[in-house]
C-alpha cells in the first residue's frame, strides 16, 4: 500500500483542511495535533467515510489507483483498509465472536495470520463467547483491533483507539499496539492528541495544527525539537534510538549504546545488537556544568547545549545535543542564570529515569 | 358451505397479510430512505406517508375509487394488463390497505432505523460490507424489534379498517365483505349474538396484538444500539 492524500476542503464552520500527506509504507504514522486539527477527518477521508462536497478538492490515491476525486470514489468497502474506532463500533447484535466472524467471512485479502495466533497475542480466547454489553473499555478495543485484524486488512487506521480507555487499561493496551506493531508488516496511521502515546508508538510523525501540517518527520527527528514539546508541560520528552551492547546479568542491567556513551536499562528481553527507542522525559534531565562524581544516577552524558525554549514560566526547557541525536531537559530559569549555560557549551546531562519503548522497525 | 361469517374472517386474515407483506417490500426502502436521507423532498414525503393517520378514510377512498374508474389513466392500464376493474375487487382492496396502513409501518420502522449509529455502518464497510451486506446483516437485525412492531402494527390496523373498504370494496360477500363490515350489516340486521362474537373477538385480537406490541418496546435487553463503554 502507497496512500497518498492531497486534500483541501472546507466545512461550514470555518474550518478547513489544507493537508497533503503521505502514508509510510511500513511502520507507524501518527498524525498528532489537539482536537479540532482535523486528524480525525483526514483519516476518514483516507478511508473513504467522508465524500467531498461542491468546493473541496480532494485527491486520493494507492500507489496508481486513484481512490477519490473529483470523478472517482472507491467506496469504504473496496478500499482494504481497517479501522479502528475510538468508540470501538463493536456490532451490539453479535457476541464477540460474531464479531470476528463478520470480519473473518469479509477478509479484504486472505492473509496468513492464524485466528488462534491473534486470540493469544490480544488474550482473546476468555472473551470470545462474551456479548458486546458485557465487555470493559480496554477488552472490547482489544476485540476491536482484533476484528481489524482478522479481515485481512493491508493497512490499519486507528482513530484514537486509547480515546474512550480509563488510563489503567491504556497502559495495558499500549504494548499491545507495540507487539502487532513489531510483529506485523502492516503500515498503520494512528491519530492520537496524547503525546505520551505518540512518543511510544510512531515511526513517522505530522503534526497538524488548525487543518495544516505544521511539522512532519520520524518521530527521532521531531521528538527533540522545542516547537513540539513546549507545550506539553509536564509530559515533553525526546526519544532516542539506542543499540544493546551488553546485558549485566548480576544488576539485572542491560548497558546500552547511544552515540557512543553508555546508558544503563532493563532489557533482558532484547538480544545483544538489538536497536531499542528510549524515551527521556524532560523533567527527569538535570544539567551539571563539570563531570558529577559520586551519584547514584548511573546515566550521565556528555552534551552539547544546542539551544533554550523561549518563554516566560518558571521553568525552561534546553535541547542537547550528543553526535546527531538530541534529548531535553527541564530547567529552571534560575538554574540557567547561576549556571551561565550558553549555547554550544558542553555540559552533563544526569538522567533520572529511562523507559525502554520497543525494537524501532521503521526506517 | 362454509359460514359467511368465516369467510369473511379469511377474506379480513388474507387481507392483513398480503398488506403487511407488500408493506414489508416497498415499506421497508421507504422507511430507511426516510431515516437517512437529508434530500429535500424527505420533507415532502415525510408528511406524505403520515396523511392517512389524519385523513377521513373515505376521503382517501373517494380518491381511489376515481383512480380505480376504467376511465382514468391508472384504471385503463390495470384493465388492459389484468383484464378486470379494481373497484369492488380483492385486488383494489389490497392497493387501499397498502396505502391506508402505510404510515403504520413506516413510522415505527423508521424510528427503528434512525437509531442504528452510522459509525457501525461505517465499521462494518471498513470491514468489507457493501450497502446490502449492511443493510442485511447490521440494519435488519439491529432492527428486528422494530420491524415485529411495524408489521403487527400495520396487520392490526387493516384487520381494522372500514371506511376505505365501503368506498372501493363495496360488500361482495365472498370477495371483499371483510369482518368489520360484516359486523356492521349484522348489527343493521340487528343480528345482536352474531354481532357480540365479532365484536368481542375483533377486540380481543386488538388488545393482544397491542399487548405484544407494547411489552417488545418495554422489554430492552442486551439488544440496544448503543456501543459498548464502561463494565
Amino acid at each position: 500500500m502507497e496512500i497518498s492524500a492531497d486534500i483541501h476542503l472546507t466545512r461550514s464552520a470555518g474550518f478547513t483542511l489544507d493537508v497533503n500527506i503521505t502514508v509510510q509504507p511500513n511502520g507507524i504514522t501518527a498524525l498528532y495535533g489537539p482536537s479540532g486539527s482535523g486528524k480525525s477527518t483526514l483519516l476518514r477521508l483516507l478511508a473513504g467515510l467522508e465524500r467531498g462536497r461542491p468546493g473541496d478538492r480532494i485527491r486520493i490515491t494507492n500507489g496508481n489507483r486513484v481512490w477519490q476525486d473529483e470523478t472517482t470514489f472507491v467506496p469504504p468497502e473496496k478500499r482494504g483498509i481497517g479501522f479502528v474506532f475510538q468508540q470501538q463500533q463493536l456490532f451490539p447484535h453479535l457476541s464477540v465472536q460474531g464479531n470476528l466472524h463478520f470480519a473473518m467471512n469479509r477478509q479484504h485479502t486472505q492473509n496468513n495470520l492464524d485466528a488462534q495466533q491473534v486470540y493469544d497475542w490480544l488474550h482473546l480466547t476468555p472473551l470470545l463467547d462474551k456479548e458486546i454489553n458485557q465487555l470493559s473499555g480496554g477488552e472490547a478495543q482489544r476485540v476491536a483491533i482484533a476484528r481489524v485484524l482478522l479481515n485481512g486488512a493491508k493497512c490499519i487506521l486507528l482513530d484514537e483507539p486509547l480515546g474512550s480507555i480509563d488510563s489503567a487499561s491504556k497502559s495495558r493496551i499500549l504494548p499491545y499496539l507495540d507487539r502487532l506493531h513489531r510483529n506485523l508488516q502492516i503500515p498503520m496511521v494512528y491519530v492520537s492528541h496524547s503525546y505520551e502515546e505518540i512518543t511510544y508508538l510512531a515511526d513517522y510523525l505530522f503534526v497538524l495544527d488548525a487543518g495544516k501540517i505544521k511539522s512532519k518527520g520520524s518521530l527521532l527527528e521531531l521528538s527533540s525539537t522545542l516547537e513540539l514539546n513546549s507545550a506539553e508541560g509536564e509530559s515533553a520528552a525526546a526519544v532516542i534510538q539506542c543499540t544493546v551492547s551488553k546485558h549485566d546479568l548480576t544488576y539485572r542491567l542491560s548497558e546500552l549504546d547511544f552515540e557512543g556513551a553508555k546508558i544503563f536499562v532493563n532489557a533482558q528481553n532484547y538480544q545483544v545488537d538489538d536497536s531499542v527507542r528510549v524515551r527521556i522525559p524532560a523533567r527527569d534531565v538535570s544539567i551539571a556544568t563539570s563531570q558529577p562524581g559520586n551519584s547514584s544516577i548511573l546515566n550521565i552524558l556528555e552534551v552539547e547545549i544546542v539551544s533554550f525554549e523561549e518563554g516566560p514560566g518558571p521553568s525552561i526547557l534546553v535541547r542537547l545535543r550528543r553526535n546527531k541525536q538530541f534529548i531535553l531537559a527541564r530547567i529552571t530559569r534560575k538554574s540557567l542564570n547561576i549556571l551561565n549555560l550558553q549555547p554550544g557549551q558542553k555540559v552533563y546531562a544526569q538522567i533520572k529515569s529511562v523507559a525502554l519503548l520497543m525494537e524501532h522497525t521503521g526506517e | 358451505m362454509l359460514d359467511p361469517d368465516l369467510i369473511s374472517l379469511i377474506i379480513t386474515l388474507k387481507l392483513a397479510a398480503v398488506t403487511t407483506f407488500i408493506l414489508f417490500l416497498v415499506g421497508t426502502p421507504l422507511a430507511w430512505w426516510l431515516a437517512r436521507t437529508r434530500h429535500i423532498a424527505g420533507y415532502l414525503i415525510e408528511p406524505l406517508v403520515a396523511l392517512p393517520i389524519v385523513l377521513p378514510p373515505t376521503v382517501l377512498g373517494f380518491y381511489l375509487l376515481i383512480l380505480f374508474s376504467p376511465n382514468s389513466k391508472f384504471g385503463m392500464l390495470w384493465t388492459s394488463i389484468t383484464g378486470n376493474t379494481l373497484a369492488f375487487t380483492f385486488e383494489g382492496l389490497v392497493i387501499g390497505s397498502v396505502i391506508y396502513s402505510l404510515p403504520f409501518y413506516v413510522q415505527p420502522l423508521q424510528v427503528a432505523f434512525e437509531n442504528v449509529k452510522q459509525e457501525l455502518l461505517d465499521a462494518a464497510a471498513t470491514l468489507g460490507a457493501g450497502p446490502y451486506d449492511r443493510f442485511f446483516n447490521v440494519v435488519m437485525p439491529l432492527c428486528r424489534r422494530g420491524f415485529v412492531v411495524a408489521g403487527t402494527l400495520a396487520f392490526a390496523h387493516t384487520v381494522g379498517e372500514f371506511g376505505i373498504v365501503l368506498m372501493i370494496g363495496g360488500n361482495i360477500p365472498g370477495e371483499t365483505r371483510v369482518l368489520s363490515i360484516a359486523l356492521f350489516d349484522h348489527v343493521e340486521t340487528l343480528r345482536y349474538g352474531r354481532a357480540h362474537l365479532m365484536a368481542a373477538g375483533l377486540l380481543v385480537f386488538s388488545f393482544v396484538l397491542l399487548l405484544v406490541v407494547y411489552t417488545l418496546n418495554r422489554v430492552r435487553p442486551g439488544q440496544s444500539n448503543r456501543s459498548a463503554i464502561g463494565g
